[in-house]
């Protein structure tokens, strides 16, 4: 993700200029976007405003008031762009192995390293999500589901994966983000990726078993 | 062992402060509405639940509670004063019950099953209640926020102690335990988040599974989560 301050960006000219009003809004939209990101890993969701918005992005209210109904529009589609990005990052490190616990290593060590790179995408995408109120909750959670997959691929490499419990795969995702989360709140974004040998536990151990993780995890991270 | 007793003296402070009994089995939902105060907390729940924390508004907590916003700043400072009381109501009673399962003589799993089942129960019976707690007091990044880190560390000490076997201390992460419980935990919200609360029991096998396979392996775990789950249909589903 481009991280240059907003003087340093390209804006249309000002005044009377021949863009066509979508690019010009798209533009305006991407960064009051990046704006929402930083100012909520800054002041986080609630103390944010309108004005911290405007005025970080460099656009109007009437602009903002054109693009987003309110605080929370601007602060979910922001999420759902720093989702996104997380997303893919994490499916690619993910299918470039073969054997499942491989490919989990590579998912969870660059789900880590993206979020340890951008803090503030971090605070977003797993901390601050959960203060924007019950359609954000809906959201993370939505966005939280699309990982499903790679966790759920870890019922045909158990041996007995298939007599496992319905929601498995559910709780293990939910062990990996309670431990990022735990990290982030405490301030330690930079060491996430210290933490990956604890989440590949949390995540091969519902699976194989306490013995074979602890083999896996001393294999892979070694 | 040294935690458990810490935190029961803990938790007597808040009882007392409170001024609840130390048995919570009066505290069903319908009947807590009792005092002033208590139907503040109660309509203070109701909102997180439907608007959510930060959308709250002191006439959101004063009209259902059939109070007057004199009466509301008689006895509480502000919102997030309100909130943490609410909290710490929810708090003692989520404990008592948990505490009530304890006996040095149980087994460690079916203390854990026991203790979930009690939990699961508790949050189906006050769903209000189970979102304000686990939904909007994580995210209150206050007060609030500690006394739920806190009641999380009792249950995780709780897990730890799965942990008996010395010569699996080095293996196994510190952070098992943890995981598990924020696994099972997830589950929880996502059930409360998706309405069906007073669904909750249901989830009994699985947390069973999440939170002892770290520590009995998966044939135990597989075997606890099955009694768990015939423990369920005995109670009649």
């Amino acid at each position: 993700m481009e991280r240059a301050g907003v003087g340093d960006r390209w804006r249309p000219p000002r005044g009377r200029h021949r863009l066509p009003p979508e690019v010009v809004a798209r533009s305006q939209r991407e960064r009051l976007l990046e704006a929402a990101v930083r100012v909520v890993a800054e002041r986080g969701y609630g103390a944010m405003t309108i004005g911290d918005l405007t005025k970080e992005a460099g656009v109007s209210r009437t602009t903002f008031y054109e693009l987003y109904e309110d605080k929370e529009a601007c602060f979910l589609a922001a999420y759902d762009n720093a989702v996104e990005t997380l997303v893919r990052r994490v499916i690619k490190a993910y299918e470039s192995k073969a054997d499942w616990p491989d490919r989990a290593a590579a998912g969870l060590a660059a789900l880590l390293e993206t979020l340890a790179a951008e803090p503030a995408l971090a605070r977003l995408s797993l901390v601050d999500v959960g203060r924007a109120g019950p359609a954000a909750q809906r959201r993370y959670r939505a966005a939280i589901q699309r990982l499903t997959p790679l966790f759920e691929d870890g019922r045909d490499f158990a041996p007995g994966g298939r007599g496992l419990p319905a929601n498995t795969s559910r709780m293990a995702i939910g062990g990996v983000t309670g431990l990022i989360s735990d990290e982030l709140v405490a301030g330690r974004a930079e060491q996430l990726p210290g933490l990956l040998s604890d989440v590949l536990f949390a995540t091969l151990v519902p699976y194989i078993g306490p013995d074979a993780a602890a083999r896996e995890v001393e294999r892979l991270t070694r | 062992m040294g935690c458990t007793i810490a935190f029961t003296v803990n938790l007597s402070g808040l009882i007392e402060k409170e001024h609840l009994p130390a048995g919570r089995e009066d505290l069903a939902e319908p009947l807590v509405a009792h005092s002033q105060r208590e139907r503040i907390l109660v309509a203070m729940a109701d909102s997180c639940s439907t608007k959510g924390y930060n959308a709250t508004t002191i006439a959101d907590i004063c009209e259902p509670a059939g109070v007057s916003r004199a009466t509301f700043y008689d006895l509480f400072k502000d919102k997030e004063d309100c909130f943490h009381a609410a909290m710490e109501v929810s708090l003692a009673d989520a404990m008592g019950r948990i505490l009530s399962v304890y006996s040095p003589d149980k087994p460690w799993a079916t203390m854990v099953r026991d203790a979930a089942a009690e939990f699961l129960d508790l949050l189906a019976s006050r769903p209000a209640f189970a979102r304000m707690a686990l939904v909007e007091a994580p995210a209150s990044g206050d007060r609030a926020f500690e006394l739920y880190a806190s009641g999380k560390r009792v249950l995780q000490s709780l897990l730890d102690r799965g942990r008996d076997d010395p010569m699996e201390e080095e293996a196994i992460p510190s952070s098992a335990g943890r995981a598990a419980l924020s696994g099972a935990e997830s589950l929880i919200v996502g059930q409360i988040l998706a309405g069906n609360a007073e669904r909750l029991r249901e989830l009994l096998p699985d947390v069973v599974y999440i939170t002892t396979v770290p520590y009995l392996g998966q044939e135990e775990a597989l075997r606890q989560s099955r009694e768990a789950e015939k423990l369920l249909s005995s109670a009649g589903g």
